[in-house]
């Protein structure tokens, strides 16, 4: 079962020369085109409103200085040199958001094939777990960001209390610039709900005929996986790590709210909020341009960096998009 | 596909036939069983549990929400009411529901006449047309958000509500389109060239033959663009932040522990009925949304 | 038709940005021409959330209403500095005409930009010679290179808690007044458990730990930030190794910074019952004027009392001083009633009565000169403590900078590092903590 975009080739290609003027051919070419162009025209005039514009946009700024006060003025290169070379936090963000990018799709996927697989061999009560393991995916981010940062308090959470049960000593988990970024990725793991679906419904998809053959043949668990499931659900296990790398380089509301809820800041008197609590180890891309474009002000860098942003995840994009062959339609 | 191929020993013996088997399988099977279940069991803990906790918590009194004790001494409901009560959660229920409510009615309208030209029309640019599709997928919203805000704010003055959210999405959603186009693929040719053959125009063949037969894909993509707008934080905290009667209820959420200080009590409170809705819906469409979820990358 | 299409988007794209971004200039500008005493309605957003405090604020806000019944004020609490820096860039109707900040840092920022007006021509107007109002340094931290844009609205000192019990069971008579008795205290009132971890520090100097930012400490040798020209001056400031060297020995005489890194992980949330003093894991704590009523709410089951921090060895008889911070009040640059807006700036900053009201309802340090002597304060030997700190003509407050807090956060990050034992050569890493502060504040500059 391929993944693929492209149309079942169901009618004859069209004729490709030019049609002699004002012929009917002509005008009904033309009248298709039209219609065509006014069931995309809502898309059109949105791609270019909402993200041409904007781009060009961005690049502007990134050579100004704007504080949304006075008017912007032209800086030059300034711009992008303190970003890429005098500010401290960018090089935390850039090793953050590509570590979370690595380790969280990676748990991730393999997390969600061992429940997925785990799921078809249930045999009493399948509904029960199926809904179990599903309904925390369920929770939104923030509320599910809010209640793991309660969970995984150090000195209060209910985690550390049952972990002193066995006599394990709790790390401080989201308090823990060396663990802050494994709660995020054990968070993420919790709402592996809609992974699961997908890979279970791949696993069932796979012919069981080829299961039992497999068997005569005396092939053993590890066998069978390798060389029948394996290849069937390839292309879902790709899709599900494109996908996965593509949200993941946009993580931001999950780190955000732990490290702000982490740090214990209440709104109190001369309280600078520090991003990325602890220690800049939950402090991600898109983080940094949210502080630098609406808490710093800082207009122009705040451009510079999203134009990093676009440049990383283009590349990333192309070189996924290269590896799933097929993902774009064939013919024109 | 490989095929392996061992000595084949003799099938009398390996053909396992259906029923009971010898002694020694079924107690591998039982054992199976076990093992399969316990791991199941402990893993749905894992899963179940973190409800279980936050439940707990709602319930317990100030002092004890904040010590390290599991279970409620006393069982506060009142903590619901203060909740409800505490000023701007009405609000923010009313502003989440309009943003998911209008924005998944301005997607769908919008999404499903370009998803169907995208899937059925053949036209010179289809392919540049769905790799812009796919290209803005990928992109994180951070990118563009600068210039956008600033056009919102400074030309619209509609900074401080949630239309610069809904407004957008009049014009199509990449995600919408590319899950709609991908189910539209799979209806047969043949219902449309009918339709073509009776003498209905593109957009009456598209509404009132497509549309109803797409009616899961197109339930899934509400359902999903309705979620996107409930869970959608970054989104609220940059255009309605700096209106409190604005916020919706993951804005809000979040901003909840200032406001009372450090009760988690009351927070967890606060966050189950920001998760109740999403449960409740669930178990109503529960065919609607696992059909969604295999649609996303399955079928092909 | 793909090639086309493209080649006249492009163009159409550019020439709507060139038409859009010509208008990014500054959003709606307000009016101080309005006549405040016709009816009018003025949006007031301040940050008070907890239930005692906005009781006592709405309750000066009553009575201002009815000092002028023409005058309806609509206000908001629980608004974070975000929150009103968005508001106010933003401009439009919904923005606020009188606003307060916790964060005196981004006064620079409110100053220079213009987004908080400028007072001066106001206070002239009523007749208000502000020298003698304010005490200076609540002058120092409300204006920015000659612009006024703010008043102060109650002040916050810092001052050093301390265990009584805990110092009569170590045979301490009264608290430390310098950084030698300070260590000596600590290591006798330090307790350990039997496995050799910390049960009780005398003093935490840790810059993680609630209101330790380094700042705070370091107001106690009243150190000077920045140079004439605002440059960053910290590491030609001799005073900055002296403070880190003295924070770095107070530690180690503990017990060492992991061992107090373990100790403080055992400390609840700040606001809590949890709270590392109140639980009585510290026997000295900084903290502000407000712990005080929390102390008492929560009824502390030891003894306390509150004294100035202590000051380094060299400089002993500026003791009594501490670091001072507090809320701002200004009036946005967008409001359309900015005389009427100057009333109730004036009344919940300047009238004496409000401000004594208000600074004993949430225990802040009054404001003004005239608050301060007033009879009906409070009369809370630990309030009267830092009012003590409050007068002290040595306290201080970190000077504004056009970036808001930042050079704040980058102090504060660069001292956590260094109490980590990350830093190896302390004199070049101040130098490019100065490089960095000057390119901040470069980046900033309007």
């Amino acid at each position: 079962m391929a993944l693929s975009l492209s149309t079942p080739a169901k009618s004859a290609g069209r004729a490709t020369e030019p049609a002699p003027r004002n012929s009917p051919l002509r005008r009904k070419r033309n009248r298709e085109r039209l219609r065509t162009l006014g069931f995309l025209s809502p898309w059109l005039v949105g791609f270019t409103v909402f993200f041409g514009y904007p781009l060009i946009a961005t690049v502007y700024f990134s050579f100004m200085h704007y504080n949304q006060i006075k008017a912007p003025t032209f800086v030059g290169l300034r711009n992008w040199r303190y970003v890429l070379e005098q500010m401290p936090l960018f090089g935390p963000a850039l090793w953050n958001t590509l570590w979370l990018v690595v380790v969280m799709v990676a748990l991730r996927v393999v997390f969600g094939l061992g429940i997925g697989l785990l799921i078809t061999k249930v045999k009493s009560g399948v509904g029960l777990f199926r809904t179990a393991f599903y309904i925390p995916y369920l929770a939104p981010p923030v509320a599910a960001t809010v209640a793991f940062v309660f969970l995984l308090n150090p000195s209060t959470g209910p985690a550390n209390e049952v972990l002193s049960w066995f006599g394990l000593h709790g790390p401080n988990w989201f308090n823990d610039p060396n663990w802050s970024k494994p709660s995020l990725v054990l968070l993420s793991l919790w709402g592996i709900g809609d992974l699961m679906v997908i890979f279970m419904a791949s696993l069932l998809d796979v012919p069981k005929e080829q299961y039992e053959a497999a068997e005569l043949d005396g092939a053993g668990a590890w066998t069978k996986f390798r060389y029948v499931t394996w290849p069937a659900i390839t292309p879902i296990v790709l899709f599900a790590v494109v996908t996965g790398v593509v949200q993941t380089m946009q993580y931001y509301t999950q780190a955000l709210v732990a490290g702000k809820l982490a740090s214990g800041v209440s709104i109190g008197p001369g309280t600078v909020i520090q991003p990325g609590y602890p220690d800049h180890s939950t402090l991600t891309v898109p983080q940094l341009v949210y502080s630098l474009g609406f808490q710093n002000f800082n207009t122009g860098a705040a451009c510079v960096l999203s134009l990093v942003l676009f440049a990383i995840a283009m590349a990333v994009t192309l070189l996924l998009m290269r590896k799933s062959v097929g993902l774009i339609p064939a013919e024109d | 596909m490989t095929t392996t191929t061992l000595t084949r020993p003799d099938t009398a013996v390996r053909s396992r036939p259906s029923g009971a088997g010898t002694a020694g399988q079924r107690r591998k099977r039982i054992l199976n069983w076990i093992a399969v279940h316990s791991v199941a069991v402990a893993l749905a803990l894992f899963f179940v549990l973190p409800f279980v906790f936050v439940f707990l918590t709602s319930v317990m009194s100030d002092e004890q929400a904040m010590s390290g004790d599991l279970w409620p001494g006393s069982w506060n409901w009142s903590n619901y009411s203060t909740v409800f009560h505490t000023p701007g959660f009405l609000d923010w229920w009313r502003n989440s529901l309009m943003y998911a409510l209008l924005g998944t009615v301005f997607t769908v309208c919008s999404s499903v006449p370009v998803a169907y030209a995208l899937a059925k029309f053949r036209f010179r640019g289809r392919r540049t047309a769905m790799i812009l599709v796919i290209s803005t997928m990928m992109l994180p919203p951070q990118v563009i958000i600068i210039p956008m805000y600033l056009v919102w704010a400074q030309q619209f003055h509609l900074s401080g509500s949630l239309w610069p959210l809904i407004i957008p999405m009049a014009f199509g959603d990449a995600y919408s389109i590319f899950l709609l186009r991908q189910f539209l693929l799979t209806i047969p040719q043949e219902y449309i060239e009918s339709a073509k053959v009776d003498g209905c125009g593109e957009l009456r063949t598209l509404l009132k033959i497509v549309v109803p037969m797409a009616k899961p894909g197109i339930a899934a993509v509400a359902l999903f663009q309705f979620f996107y707008c409930w869970n959608d934080y970054f989104g609220p905290q940059i255009y309605a932040a700096q209106n409190p009667g604005a916020w919706t209820l993951s804005y809000g959420l979040e901003s909840f522990k200032s406001a009372h200080a450090v009760n988690w009590n009351l927070t967890m409170a606060a966050t189950l009925l920001v998760m109740a809705p999403v449960v409740i819906v669930f178990f109503f469409a529960q065919k609607a949304f696992v059909e969604g979820v295999t649609l996303t990358g399955v079928k092909g | 038709m793909a090639l086309w299409r493209f080649r006249t988007r492009v163009p159409l794209a550019l020439g709507a940005a060139a038409l859009l971004l010509s208008g990014c200039a500054n959003p709606s500008t307000g009016s101080n021409t309005d006549d405040p005493t016709k009816p009018v309605t003025l949006k007031f957003w301040h940050g008070w959330s907890a239930p005692g405090e906005v009781k006592a604020i709405n309750e000066n806000i009553a009575r201002f209403e009815k000092l002028h019944p023409n005058i309806d004020v609509v206000s908001t609490g629980n608004v974070s500095d975000e929150t009103i820096n968005q508001a106010l860039r933003a401009g439009g109707d919904d923005a606020p005409d009188v606003v307060t900040s916790f964060t005196t840092n981004n006064v620079g920022q409110y100053c220079s930009s213009g987004m908080w007006v400028d007072l001066d021509p106001f206070m002239k107007k009523s007749g208000i010679d502000k020298a003698k109002v304010f005490p200076s340094t609540l002058l120092d931290y409300t204006r920015y290179e000659g612009v006024q844009c703010a008043t102060p609205l109650l002040a916050d000192a810092f001052g050093m808690y301390y265990n009584k019990d805990a110092f009569e069971a170590a045979g301490i008579t009264r608290p430390p007044r310098t950084m030698s008795e300070m260590k000596a205290d600590a290591v006798k009132l330090t307790q350990k458990n039997k496995d050799g971890s910390l049960k009780r520090a005398g003093f935490m100097p840790n810059f993680q730990l609630y209101q330790n930012s380094p700042d705070r400490m370091f107001a106690q040798w009243g150190p000077e930030y920045f140079d004439d020209e605002g440059k960053a001056k910290l590491a030609d400031e001799p005073k900055t190794v002296e403070f880190f060297t003295a924070m770095r020995e107070l530690t180690d005489a503990q017990g060492g910074y992991a061992a107090m890194e373990r100790l403080r992980a055992r400390f609840g949330d700040e606001m809590s019952s949890q709270n590392g003093f109140l639980t009585g894991k510290l026997a000295m704590h900084l903290d502000g004027e407000w712990r005080g009523l929390m102390l008492d709410e929560a009824k502390a089951d030891f003894d306390w009392a509150v004294a100035p921090l202590p000051v380094p060895d060299d400089q002993a008889d500026t003791y009594g001083r501490g670091y001072l911070t507090g809320t701002v009040a200004g009036i946005a640059h967008s409001s359309r009633h900015q005389n009427a807006a100057w009333e109730l700036v004036r009344y919940l900053t300047i009238d004496t009565e409000p401000v004594v009201h208000f600074a004993n309802a949430i225990h802040n340090v009054p404001s003004t000169f005239e608050a301060l002597e007033s009879p009906g304060l409070d009369a809370d030997p630990a309030f009267r403590a830092f009012i003590e700190i409050a007068r002290n003509p040595h306290s201080q407050a970190v000077p504004p900078s056009d970036n808001g807090g930042q050079y704040i956060t980058s102090f504060g990050d660069f001292a956590q590092s260094v109490e980590a034992g990350r830093t190896k050569d302390l004199h070049r890493a101040l130098k490019e903590l100065d490089e960095q502060i000057d390119a901040d504040n470069l980046q900033s500059e309007s």
